[in-house]
């Protein structure tokens, strides 16, 4: 079968990919914008809102010979169906004819048009919706010029119906297109939202506890074609015509979504140009047009009170406000004074950028250990070798294919990962989720998004702390399931690293890189490793020297001078006062003080991805940029920009005149990056399916992808084939005494970290600090559920609800991190629970 | 002559054993004796068309069912909830194990996994009735595994349906049968199709009365069949008479026969004496509206004759109006009912409906004008043709052809 | 009650849930059910049918509401749906229900004073050749008048009274 076949569109040709939509293939080949409102390229077609209608003919074929009949010039005669026909759900065939601007298709969505606004209220000014609209572009094409239905005869229905804490619902805006819905049931699998009643009264409700409560809720609000839905965070902040666009890069995660900021100047921040909005940018490969909540409404620590705004000095033993004139040459000279013993630690949300300057600054000083932050799990240097392959998008898993996701509550690492894996299962792709305790993918590998399809996926729960033990023995312990992920086309094993120390989760990598390089599954696209580094960049703490085990080092053996540089020690570890007080000299540079002030000498504010120009290397090791679009907080600078004008300070080079100069400078001068610059990062090509253009498809204008589709770095199997397997390190788990059990850290998406509390709107939706005991631990113990509990590890100790259940392996609690105020331990550990109080009574 | 209501003709044929005694299970008993294949040639060659409504050639729509399929289902469509049937109600109620061994002869046909009973939600007792029949045809080997020592396993069951007249479109009915709203599918693919059917299973969809006719294609032969009626409608047909007339209720007579025999020589003619006929909606309210003149009257009752006056036979739901009925309250009833079922999927019709009656309402009022007649008449045309089921063209109908035949029922309301 | 765990259900649960190829298939038999138990389909039943069918309540709730036979409010003691349809209508229907309406004081789909009848009307019943006709809490009452009428309403008055002294005495 050939893949192209022809179709013609209003009496032209065009060679279109077989098996596609004909919305599609006419909007992609014939540019030609079949209106829709209903159909979505993402979801399945349901022909509900008849705004597609076309003429629809194809070759007339003889009853008996089945051959092609043909008019006198020998062209092929077209029979055309006698009704207009629905070109959403048409795939296309060889021969076929389309007709879109005859009289009758043009009656046709008129009538549409003006059944739709005969109940759907015509105040487009006020409307969140208002300008970026398909309804309201569609009527100004097609419509109807004026109402033929009387007014009074409107229904009148709720307008601000809440569907959770996100989202808005104003029903009588909603055209019944369902997209929020099929959104929900088909991309998400959580099937939250339906329609209630039927005919006129057909409403979008849910009876979900909580309502409309998932990660992904925010993305309706792009595809809904109205202005029917609306965030909390956005609804009525904006018109949209007023809003500047600029292209950004999710700080929160290794997916690196790419995002567009809407900016508008605004009177409550001094007129100065703020984020109303965060929306998906399409990246097909990234985030396809998919962003989670967290990243689209977690923007709200970028302009927070309590950003650091001025450098500030210890003199005289109090920390005192300064300004860059002065704090430069005294942090240089006490940098100076530390004699080469210098070292860094850098967060994972430092731009590559930053982290360049700030690597040549500590090396420039004669140091050398380079901290990654958090260190809690490593394989960075496995995944950059036999991680997934060049070209990789997750989109294209399916029938075949296999994911083995392991040691991850992917979820809350990683949610856009955990969707668009999910939805890879869905078409077909075997899905196996490995893990000491349940987590919420396991529910889609065992059962499916709904009861009644048939899915292809398998669970394995292992022991406390065995991931590693899993991994290297799968095929020993679960022969049926190994098999399956070794036969399978293509194969991505994702792995965390819950439960797991530092060594352990490297041990992981290389037993999971291990199995891909066995079974032939690496150096080719959509095959290799995934990790779930911490962060937005924990690739590119990898790619310019910054690692796990150095951060170890300089916990155990403390420099004299220490620059912490965008991580948040002392909310993330419990030992990090102890060690600290150690280091004669802290230099912390950050966004907002995590308490690191009693300890620092200088703490000197630093800017947001929204201030400036960066890049990031997400997990699957494509290098991103994003781009400024806020102006300063205070007189914070670009991370790379002090550290950069340090090294001038020290005589050591030039500051370089933009992040773009300094991406210049790195290239040239790491491998990894060699030929990446900001010109190379800002190219785009037409994405497939194309919501750009006149935005026929979507609700919503910030699409496009204007600012660069980015470039990934090959991985060495990328470059010359075939690895070897290599053994897997030593490692170290604790060992358990009698009375204690395994304290393992876990990740929540919403939680109390510093630049998440001033997202107030989530606020509710972080849960209070809780831990999940094994039920026969609990029982043995005396601990219910509910009951106030202390784990005590080392040196952290905290209080938390105890969630007992069955769904954990024994001996082990999973304690998330940062929802408590004081740090948990940084990994697992040994540690001991006991009851303190026990669980208020429902109702009390 | 009753093939269909022989609960008429036979006292308890409703029990099992006074059913076998009438020649009961003997089609069962051919067709097991026959290839799958051969007996869709017999229901082929019987003539036989659906009674759901569209008379679709029964034979025909089994023989697209892919024979490789592994899994396969029979629906069998009991929602009968057009305004003016309650024939199939009479079939399940007085000649039950007719339509079970008839959807048995089908699901052997094409080599069904199971059959399931769609009932509309009010015929829960016809429902538990039908349950208690299958319970005794599996006690004596006729339903479940190795029906009739063949080796042909088939489960039978009801499912009841709650209050959609929706369900009874046939796409509908496999969605509600599966616990999704009640509202049509895609098509292609059709039911009959991998991925269209029950469970993306291909099935069939037929009409109790459709599948009640089985029996006796089987027991009596194709030619037997096809001897009644007209040429191309063979067979008997229920016809369901209802409003002004004397004797109403279902009447089988052969296709073909005239309205005049069965309004006047069966139905008693009208109701009251001084009032004579003035129209008749031959399908429910789904199919277009006809003055009962003399032309009508003659007019046989079959697929084919019935395009010729404008209308359709449908699933012969005859409902009759004497000259007092207005006919602008008349397409008010059906507009409600269609506003009131309309599932709401698709936009002209979910609005279309929702529009017109407020229209209408509006003329019936004394509120309306002449423009809001023209105004009905064109977001009628604009509905039709362009929703998603059929029942888009059905709300249409009884706008424009009472429109068409009676401009002046509607015009008394606008003129003052 | 419950429909989860109460014994007067659960072999009709179970039989529902295993006649279907999918859980989600028995949603409507199951509704019923929670009908039955609660007189109308309240949100613990809800909870319960989506609880035993694996479903989020959303997904059930959508289905009840878009069902007619599926109360989402309390009913009276007697649920008196009238057909109104054009058949009946023919027949008389129409003013049997106003007058069925007037006769009970209460406005369309409203419960009288006492709490005995609610009234509403409904499409055709497939029993166009017995109108004026209702359906009694899903029981066709067919060939309906006034007479007729005033003497169900009383005997039904009745026997709800009888077995409310039934239950009080228990
Ligand atoms: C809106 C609508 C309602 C329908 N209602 C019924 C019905 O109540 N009973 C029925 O048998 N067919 C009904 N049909 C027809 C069915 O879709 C289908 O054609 C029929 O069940 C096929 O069976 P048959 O071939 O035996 O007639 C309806 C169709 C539409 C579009
Ligand atoms: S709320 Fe928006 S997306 Fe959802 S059905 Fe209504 S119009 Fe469509
Ligand atoms: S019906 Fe095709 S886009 Fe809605």
């Amino acid at each position: 079968m050939s893949d192209t076949v022809t179709i013609n569109v209003d009496g032209k040709d065009y060679q279109v990919a077989a098996g596609s939509n004909l919305v599609d293939a006419a909007k992609w080949h014939a540019g030609n914008d079949i209106p829709v409102f209903c159909y979505h390229p993402k979801m399945e077609p349901v022909g509900m809102c008849r705004m597609c209608l076309v003429e629809l003919g194809s070759p007339a074929r003889d009853r008996a010979s089945g051959e092609v009949m043909r008019n006198e010039d020998g062209s092929p005669q077209i029979r055309y169906f006698p009704k207009l026909q629905t070109a959403c759900t048409t795939t296309v065939s060889d021969g076929m004819h389309v007709k879109t601007n005859t009289q009758e298709v043009i009656d046709a969505r008129n009538d549409v048009l003006e059944f739709l606004l005969s109940s759907h209220p015509l105040d487009c000014p006020i409307c969140d919706k208002g300008g970026e609209c398909p309804l309201q572009n569609l009527t100004m094409r097609h419509g109807p010029q004026s109402s033929r239905m009387y007014f009074e005869d409107k229904q009148l229905l709720e307008k601000h119906y809440p569907l959770g804490d996100l989202i808005f619902l104003d029903r009588e805006r909603c055209i019944q297109c369902a997209r929020c819905v099929r959104f929900q049931d088909e991309v998400v699998g959580d099937d939250v939202l339906a329609f209630h009643e039927r005919g006129r009264r057909l409403q979008i409700i849910t009876n979900s506890e909580p309502g409309f409560d998932t990660y992904f809720s925010g993305n309706t609000t792009d595809i809904c074609p109205v202005g029917a839905l609306t965030t909390t965070d956005f609804r009525f902040g904006a018109r949209p015509w007023e809003l500047n666009e600029v292209p950004s890069i999710s700080p929160w995660d290794a997916a690196g979504e790419n995002i567009s900021l809407s900016m508008r100047l605004d009177r409550d921040f001094d007129g100065k140009a703020v984020i109303k909005r965060v929306m998906p940018r399409q990246n097909e490969r990234v985030n396809e047009i998919w962003i989670s909540d967290k990243t689209r409404f977690g923007h709200h620590f970028t302009r927070s009170d309590d950003r650091l705004r001025q450098p500030m000095m210890r003199t005289g033993g109090a920390l005192r406000e300064s300004n860059w004139g002065a704090a430069l040459p005294a942090l240089a000279s006490a940098l100076q004074a530390a004699d080469g013993d210098v070292a860094a630690i850098a967060g994972s949300s430092m731009s590559n950028e930053d982290l360049w300057e700030l690597r040549q600054l500590v090396e420039d000083l004669g140091g050398s250990r380079l901290g990654a932050w958090m260190p809690t799990q490593g394989g960075a240097e496995i995944a950059s070798e036999v991680g997934v392959g060049f070209g990789t998008n997750l989109g294209q898993l399916g029938r075949g294919d296999a994911i083995l996701v392991i040691a991850s509550d992917l979820e809350e690492e990683v949610p856009i990962w955990h969707l668009r894996l999910k939805q890879a299962q869905d078409r077909g792709a075997y899905l196996v989720v490995a893990n000491a305790r349940h987590t919420r993918l396991e529910d889609f590998a065992v059962q499916g998004a709904r009861n009644d399809k048939v899915v292809e996926g398998d669970a394995i729960r292992y022991g406390a702390g065995d991931a590693v033990e899993a991994m290297r023995n799968l095929s020993a312990d679960h022969p049926a399931i190994a098999e399956r992920l070794s036969g399978a086309e293509n194969l991505v094993i994702v792995a965390g690293a819950e439960g797991l120390t530092l060594s352990g989760s490297q041990a992981l990598a290389q037993g999971a890189a291990n199995f891909l390089i066995e079974s032939e599954h690496i150096g080719r696209r959509n095959n290799g490793l995934l990790l779930t580094l911490p962060g937005a960049n924990g690739m590119g703490l990898h790619y310019l020297g910054f690692t796990p085990a150095a951060t170890l080092d300089i916990m155990a053996n403390p420099p004299k001078a220490l620059i912490v540089a965008q991580a948040e020690l002392l909310d993330d570890d419990p030992v990090a006062r102890s060690w600290l007080s150690q280091v004669e000299t802290v230099i912390y540079a950050n966004l907002f003080d995590d308490g690191i002030s009693e300890l620092a000498d200088y703490v000197m504010p630093i800017q947001s991805f929204a201030e400036r120009d960066g890049s990031y290397v997400n997990g699957e090791r494509r290098v991103q940029r994003f781009y400024t679009a806020q102006g300063p907080i205070g007189q914070s600078l670009p991370a790379w920009k002090l550290f950069g004008g340090l090294r001038q300070e020290l005589g050591a080079g030039h500051l370089k005149p933009s992040a773009a100069a300094v991406m210049l400078d790195l290239s040239a001068n790491v491998d990894s990056f060699t030929g990446i610059s900001y010109k190379e990062l800002a190219k785009v090509k037409r994405e497939f399916p194309d919501v750009g253009g006149r935005d026929q498809y979507y609700g919503g204008t910030a699409y496009t992808n204007t600012g660069g589709l980015g470039i990934q770095i090959p991985s060495a199997s990328d470059k010359r084939k075939g690895r070897r397997p290599r053994r897997v390190g030593g490692y170290e788990q604790p060992s358990l005494e009698e009375n204690e059990v395994l304290i393992m850290p876990v990740t929540r998406l919403y939680n109390r970290q510093r630049n998440f509390r001033p997202t107030l709107m989530l606020e509710p939706r972080i849960l209070s600090p809780f831990a999940i005991v094994n039920a026969d631990d609990a029982a043995a113990m005396g601990i219910s559920d509910g009951d106030i509990v202390e784990i005590v590890a080392g040196e952290s100790r905290v209080r938390v609800r105890a969630a007992v259940s069955e769904e954990i392996a024994a001996r082990t609690v999973a304690l998330p991190r940062h929802l408590t105020e004081e740090a948990i331990p940084l990994t697992v550990t040994a540690g001991r629970i006991r009851m303190v109080a026990e669980a208020i009574a429902a109702g009390g | 002559m009753h093939i269909l209501l022989r609960g008429r003709d036979i006292d308890n044929i409703k029990q099992l054993a006074v059913y076998e005694k009438h020649d009961g299970f003997a089609g069962m008993k051919k067709a097991l004796a026959m290839t799958p294949a051969e007996v869709i040639d017999v229901v082929k060659a019987s003539g036989l068309r659906g009674r759901g409504g569209a008379g679709f050639p029964t034979g025909v729509k089994w023989s697209f069912i892919p024979q490789h399929e592994p899994v396969k289902f029979v629906t069998i469509n009991a929602d009968e909830s057009e305004t003016g049937t309650f024939k199939d109600r009479e079939i399940m109620e007085e000649n039950p194990y007719q339509l079970i061994e008839g959807s048995l002869i089908c699901a052997y046909a094409i080599q069904a996994k199971a059959v399931y009973i769609y009932l509309r939600g009010e015929f829960w007792d016809i429902g538990d009735q039908l349950d208690e029949c299958i319970e005794a045809l599996r006690e004596k080997g006729f339903v479940g595994k190795n029906i009739m020592g063949s080796g042909y396993d088939c489960e039978v069951y009801t499912h009841l349906g709650a209050g959609a007249y929706i369900c009874g479109e046939e796409s509908a009915l496999l969605n509600s049968l599966e616990g999704y709203l009640g509202q049509p599918r895609v098509r292609p693919p059709f039911p009959a199709q991998k991925g269209g059917g029950l469970y993306k299973e291909a099935t069939v969809v037929n009409n109790v009365e459709t599948l009640a006719n089985v029996p006796y294609i089987m027991s009596e032969g194709a030619d037997a069949f096809k001897a009644i009626g007209t040429e191309q409608s063979a067979g008997n047909k229920i016809y369901c008479v209802s409003g002004h007339v004397k004797r109403s209720g279902n009447y089988e007579l052969p296709m073909g026969t005239t309205f005049r025999e069965l309004l006047y020589d069966h139905a008693g003619g009208p109701l009251y004496e001084d009032r004579p006929f003035k129209a008749m909606l031959p399908s429910g309210g789904s199919g277009p509206i006809v003055p009962l003149t003399d032309e009508v009257l003659d007019t046989p009752m079959s697929y084919e004759d019935c395009a010729n006056i404008g209308t359709i036979i449908g699933s012969a739901s005859i409902i009759v109006m004497d000259e007092t009925v207005d006919m602008t309250w008349v397409a008010s009833k059906v507009t409600k009912f269609f506003k009131h079922e309309s599932c709401g999927k698709c936009t002209p019709c979910r609005e279309g409906t929702y529009w017109l009656d407020k229209v209408i309402d509006r003329i019936l009022d004394g509120r309306g004008s002449p423009d809001d007649v023209k105004r009905i008449a064109d977001v009628a045309e604009n509905m039709a043709g362009t929703t998603l089921c059929a029942l888009g063209d059905f709300a249409a109908n009884p706008i424009i052809h009472t429109i068409r035949h009676f401009p002046d029922d509607f015009a008394q309301h606008v003129q003052s | 009650m419950a429909i989860i765990g109460n014994s007067k259900y659960e072999e009709r649960i179970n039989h529902h849930i295993a006649k279907y190829e999918t859980k989600r298939s028995a949603v409507m038999p199951l509704l019923y059910i929670a009908q039955e138990e609660y007189g109308w389909v309240n949100q613990d039943g809800i909870n319960e049918v989506a609880q035993l069918l694996n479903l989020d309540p959303t997904q059930v709730k959508s289905i009840a509401g878009f069902y007619t036979m599926y109360s989402e409010k309390p009913k009276g003691v007697y649920w008196l749906q009238v057909c109104t349809d054009l058949p009946c209508a023919l027949q008389g229907a129409d003013d049997f229900h106003a007058w069925l309406k007037e006769e009970l004081g209460v406005e369309e789909g409203g419960t009288s004073a006492d709490g005995m009848f609610t009234v509403e009307h409904v499409m055709c019943l497939a029993a166009c050749d017995k109108a004026p006709m209702l359906q009694c809490n899903f029981r066709y009452v067919e060939d309906l008048d006034q007479n007729k009428m005033r003497e169900l309403l009383a005997k039904w008055r009745a026997e709800a009274a009888a077995s409310m002294n039934g239950r009080s005495a228990e």
